[in-house]
């Protein structure tokens, strides 16, 4: 009896691993698989231009989310910036606008109900966006006045930025080729400039050195350290014509001859 | 003299040299068939539609592809039992040589461009992402501004009017047309973009922030010319080149010989009335000394 009931066990643990069924599901389908073709890790997308996402799938069906058909092997991919949900794609690219500073892009294969799948399937990217160009090296040059240039109290000083863009202080940190220009004057703090207009400056007469430096979102300089110095004398009235006026001096004399003629009328009448 | 006998050119008489012949007829036939365009399947194309080759995308505006695919199906990669085929994959799209887009579907594509030149580029691929042999793609050049895709930049200085003025710090307010500011940071060039540049007396003085004015102060009194100059990202000027200039005088200091004039005539009429009192007080005492002298 053991024997037969022992025999019709190990008959039926056949018959089960002969239909499947205590296999994986790996045996039945496929497990999908999801991987990012572009940005590559840690990109610099630059010119504050979109990033456009391409991720590739395997054994899985791309569908419009909502079109009712659940099913382990198709559906959609949610996309996370930064650890928030931000898109839903179903299509193999997608753009994303993505502000200034680093950033982390995580794809995730989600059924048409939105669940993930399981085991969970996702895949990421680290990228760094900026206002400024992705590459080149910044530069800083002073085109106006020329060093040593003898000026007026007031003066402005004209300067090029290259491969940097000047944004407002206080965006996030280590974003390359943007922040601001920090100017001294004399190695006094002056101003901190955020766009390229000329610097207006009223000096003292004297000799003076304006230093200009390239500084990033926290006002500390670049590596390598991009700055420009300029040496000015200041000259008040520099420029001016001042032509000679005599009307002092005539007033004087008349003021001389008009004590000269009551002299004289004061006289006259003690004569009388 | 004896001729030596012409040796002609056997006949095909027989039958074997007539089965020949069709033999060869008939493979001629094929081998026509075979290599005819016509008769060989027609392969996968690809085209650009639009934009056109060496087109300018003004105005800032994202670029629009449009594409045609012909004899390929676009198929998303990675579904489920794919298989892999010559007839069906997807389109890559790259810009500049870098690889932006993947297309499933021939729709147009939407691609924001920084300013200067780029060239797109299409190619099918396999649904394993290798290119198809012989390889299909097709390329297009545009060029991106800011600024109108047409039209010849003028720029005119609009403030302050030529004449004379007392101020020595100026502003200064241009008019352009045909023609975007952009502030510059080393950007490609790019048509109708750019931004001003101002010369006083020829000399170069700033480069006033886009749309914003000019302001040069601290200007030495009398005549002043200064020049509004449009150039491009890198600072070269236009070809033709596009200024304009404007002369103000700037007045000094305010000219003394009116107040002289006046001090200088009243100084005159004191000093003669001053000598004709001495005048007159020298005769009065010379005729009050007179009759002392007779007796």
């Amino acid at each position: 009896m053991n024997a037969r009931i022992f025999a019709l066990i190990v008959a039926m643990i056949g018959m089960l691993v002969a239909s499947g069924i205590p296999a994986s599901n790996g045996r039945g389908a496929p497990v999908p698989t999801l991987s990012i073709v572009s940005p590559t890790p840690n990109a610099v997308m630059g010119n504050g231009t979109p990033v456009a996402v391409v991720f590739a799938v395997t054994n899985f069906n791309l569908t419009e989310p909502g079109n009712g058909t659940s099913s382990p092997n198709s559906g959609h991919v949610d996309v996370f910036v930064d650890g928030a949900l931000t898109a839903k794609a179903s299509v193999n690219t997608i753009v994303l606008a993505l502000p200034s500073g680093p950033h982390t892009i995580r794809l995730r294969l989600v059924t048409d109900n939105g669940s993930a799948l399981n085991p969970d399937i996702t895949a990421s990217v680290a990228v760094m966006a900026t206002r400024g160009p992705a590459g080149g090296t910044p530069g800083l040059s002073i085109v106006f006045p020329r060093e040593g240039a003898l000026v007026g109290t007031d003066s402005t000083l004209s300067f090029r930025v290259t491969n940097f863009v000047l944004v407002a202080p206080g965006g996030p940190a280590g974003v390359p080729n943007e922040g601001h220009v920090q100017v001294r004057l004399d190695t006094a703090r002056y101003a901190e400039l955020t766009d390229d207009a000329p610097l207006h400056l009223n000096l003292k007469d004297g000799p003076h050195t304006v230093t200009l430096q390239l500084v990033d979102n926290e006002g500390g300089p670049l590596n390598p350290d991009v700055s420009v110095s300029l040496h000015l004398t200041v000259q008040a009235l520099l420029g001016r014509v001042t032509p000679f006026d005599a009307t002092p001096y005539l007033a004087l004399a008349n003021l001389l001859i008009g004590l000269g003629i009551l002299a004289a009328i004061y006289r006259k009448l003690e004569a009388h | 003299m004896a001729r030596a006998p012409t040796r002609l050119a056997p006949t095909p008489s027989s039958p074997g040299r007539a089965a020949m012949l069709g033999l060869s007829v008939l493979i001629g036939i094929f081998l026509v068939v075979v290599t005819s365009p016509h008769a060989a399947a027609a392969g996968p194309s690809l085209s650009i539609l639009a934009p056109a080759n060496d087109q300018v995308i003004g105005n800032g505006t994202p670029l629009i592809v449009s594409f045609a695919v012909g004899n390929f199906v676009l198929v998303q990669p990675g579904r489920v039992g794919q298989v892999a085929s010559a007839a069906e994959g997807h389109v890559d799209l790259y810009v500049d040589g870098l690889y932006s887009r993947l297309l499933t579907r021939v729709e147009p594509v939407l691609l924001p461009l920084d300013s200067g030149p780029h060239t797109i580029r299409l190619q099918l691929v396999q649904d394993n992402g290798t290119p198809l042999s012989p390889d299909v793609s097709a390329s297009v050049r545009v060029v991106a501004t800011h600024g109108p895709a047409v039209g010849t930049p003028t720029i005119t200085i609009v403030s302050p009017k030529p004449g004379p003025t007392i101020a020595h710090d100026v502003y200064f307010a241009v008019e352009v047309t045909n023609f975007t500011l952009v502030d510059s940071y080393g950007q490609p060039n790019a048509s109708n973009e750019g931004h001003v540049q101002l010369f006083l007396n020829g000399v170069f003085n700033q480069e006033p922030r886009a749309y914003d004015l000019g302001f040069i102060v601290d200007m030495p009194d009398g005549s002043n010319t200064v020049t509004a100059r449009l150039v491009n990202n890198d600072n070269t000027p236009l070809n033709p080149d596009a200024s304009a200039s404007v002369t103000i005088r700037i007045l000094g200091a305010p000219d003394p010989t009116g107040s002289e004039q006046v001090t200088g005539g009243l100084s005159l009429i004191l000093a003669l009335i001053l000598v004709v009192l001495l005048l007159r007080r020298r005769k009065a005492a010379r005729r009050v000394s007179l009759p002392n002298e007779d007796p």
